[in-house]
């Protein structure tokens, strides 16, 4: 893919208004301002949020997108056609679930598991019915491209409908890294725009609770969340679950492995449904 | 918590040639009605103490190290086993104190297999636990405290039956209040990792890092960083129970309706503490039991002291009254 392409995807993932049910997340923030951490400059207050809650998402969560991402790429790479790819799907699948369980088992607050698996099956499905080829432009697609396109679809199917009948979580990062992993953007640019997502929807969120206005969220979006996101993208970068096989000779899970870094964050996402009047799932 | 009485102890020396430094074993057995330590061993810096107990099936244990604390390179190695119907309660003796980094000095230089500890100036603590048939582990230590640029690592493994039961106790203080310490140390790391049935399920890892790691934030970049004082405040004690099993389903439900009866309005200022209930993560297999993790965080850690001994009084019914009382002294 070049860099053309590339950017033309960025630009589609990028779009707030993508289905992806980001929507009704506030990935605690509704909660955190319930609970009486707002102070009377609420601007700063949303930064510091986003200053202690994107660390803590971006230690758990990249080494599962990376993760996921690797097993997709691996997967595209092989070069068979679909009549007899069933053994390599069924390889990247075990794999795949081996990162959602630990993920599931990693996020032991009841509210954050919900949201993300409610974001995960979106983005497969948003795959499925929001990014594949019309059948109405498909017959003048050159070979190669279409059995390309027909393998990730294969995989990435079988893995929603492994979701649909709860035989895996199916969790936010874990379909993140599936989904760009297939639309053959660079980790490096995955990673680094899922955490902007994530930012994004925090400020959106904020906006939507009127603690901050449109302009201000903008703002805070081009001159504070900019080098949060460059420095997280760039500590976390390298960060991995374990779980891959590559991975497990001498992998040190205390200094390269996932970690919640934020308790506070946890125990007042884990309160969300606790609040009298609430407008977010999460 | 008042040192522990010392004369119904087993001899911990006796095995201490086939222990690393730092490493040591606890086999609990019922022999009849009896609880019975098969093995209490130990080496420097670590120590085990087991006073006298007349409650059937159970047996209690300090971990202690020498001076009350740990020092930097320490590691402490330690398998636990609960053999059937054994109930078994670990405590502290005071909260395990963990003392600053000094690069190039050690007392027990083992290095344990596994954890990759990567440098010698990490103080470790490993400890492996596995929970029989119907045994119930009740692990209750005072909080760490980790001093102004400690480096502290604790994996804790727990490989249960189906049909065990425990309750666990994770906890940390922000530092000494008297040195006004306030989350100065450099870094925590603590995993608790269980297995029911071969099966993984849960695995809670907490990492903290301070404040003084150079060259990640440029000066003048806006916004500036945020202190780990910051992140955390009000708040200077934190803790995490993981609860499970039969014998403590009460326990569970019980804080189950508590939590599901809070109503929050909107507040101008936090509360001195706030607690949150999450029931175990719903992909584990049919035929387990009832399982549930505890998150607190209170502005002292009396506060949480006294609304964990409360909210766990249950145990009361399992290790009686008495022996529960030495858990909060």
């Amino acid at each position: 893919m070049d860099n053309d392409d590339e950017m033309y995807i960025l630009l589609l993932l990028a779009d707030s208004n993508l289905p992806t049910g980001s929507f009704v997340a506030s990935a605690g923030l509704e909660s955190y301002v319930a609970h009486g951490f707002l102070s009377q400059n609420s601007s700063s207050s949303i930064i510091d949020f986003v200053q202690d809650s994107l660390p803590s998402y971006a230690h758990l969560a990249l080494p599962f997108v990376s993760d996921a991402h690797r097993i997709i790429s691996t997967y595209a790479n092989a070069k068979n056609s679909p009549e007899n790819n069933q053994d390599e799907v069924d390889r990247a699948v075990k794999k795949l679930i081996g990162l959602d369980e630990l993920y599931e088992v990693m996020t032991l607050n009841h509210v954050a598991r919900r949201a993300s698996k409610a974001q995960g099956i979106a983005l497969l499905t948003l795959y499925s019915k929001g990014f594949s080829r019309p059948l109405s432009i498909s017959s003048n697609i050159d070979e190669p491209i279409r059995l390309h396109e027909a393998r990730l679809t294969q995989l990435l199917d079988q893995y929603k409908v492994l979701i649909r009948s709860e035989e895996t979580p199916g969790h936010l990062p874990v379909c993140w890294g599936m989904l760009t992993g297939a639309l053959g953007l660079t980790l490096e640019r995955s990673q680094y725009l899922h955490l902007f997502l994530h930012a994004r929807s925090l400020l959106s969120a904020s906006v939507r609770l009127n603690n901050i206005g449109p302009y201000g969220s903008q703002q805070i979006l081009l001159h504070a969340v900019r080098p949060l996101v460059a420095t997280e993208a760039a500590k976390c970068r390298m960060l991995r679950t374990g779980e891959l096989d590559e991975d497990k000779d001498g992998f040190n899970r205390t200094t390269h492995g996932p970690a919640n870094t934020w308790p506070l964050g946890d125990i007042l996402a884990a309160r969300h449904d606790q609040q009298h009047s609430r407008i977010f799932n999460s | 918590m008042t040192t522990p009485e010392t004369s119904d102890s087993l001899n911990s020396e006796t095995k201490i040639k086939s222990i690393a430094a730092g490493g040591g074993r606890i086999t609990l057995a019922v022999h009849g009605t009896k609880a019975v330590f098969e093995d209490l061993s130990a080496a420097y810096p670590l120590k085990l103490l087991s006073p006298r107990i007349n409650e059937p099936r159970v047996g209690v244990v300090y971990l202690l190290s020498y001076g009350g604390g740990l020092v930097a390179g320490d590691q402490v190695e330690l398998d636990v086993v609960l053999k059937e119907r054994s109930c078994l309660l670990v405590l502290s003796q005071g909260s395990t104190k963990v003392f600053k980094t000094r690069s190039g000095q050690r007392l027990a230089s083992i290095r344990p297999n596994g954890t990759g500890a990567s440098d010698d100036s990490l103080t470790t603590q490993t400890i492996r636990y596995t929970i029989n048939s119907k045994s119930t582990l009740l692990l209750l230590p005072d909080p760490v405290t980790c001093f102004r640029s400690a480096s502290y690592n604790q994996i804790q493994t727990f490989n249960v039956t189906p049909d065990g039961s425990f309750v666990i106790l994770d906890w940390l203080t922000s530092g000494r209040k008297a040195l006004d310490e306030d989350w100065a140390f450099t870094r925590y790391y603590s995993e608790n990792e269980i297995f029911i049935g071969g099966r993984r399920w849960a695995r809670d890892v907490m990492l903290l890092e301070g404040d003084n790691e150079d060259g990640e934030h440029l000066e003048g970049v806006v916004p500036s960083r945020r202190f780990l004082a910051e992140k955390l405040a009000p708040y200077s004690c934190y803790a995490m129970v993981l609860l499970y099993g039969r014998e403590v389903e009460k326990i569970i439900d019980n804080l189950r309706v508590t939590f599901e009866m809070i109503t929050v309005f909107k507040r101008r200022e936090p509360e001195d503490l706030i607690w949150s209930f999450s029931p175990a993560c719903n992909a584990s297999p049919i035929g387990l039991g009832t399982g549930a993790i505890v998150r607190i965080a209170g502005t002292e850690t009396d506060v949480v002291k006294v609304w964990l001994k409360e909210r766990l009084r249950g145990l009361e019914e399992i290790v009686g009254p008495d022996v529960y009382r030495k858990a909060w002294r």
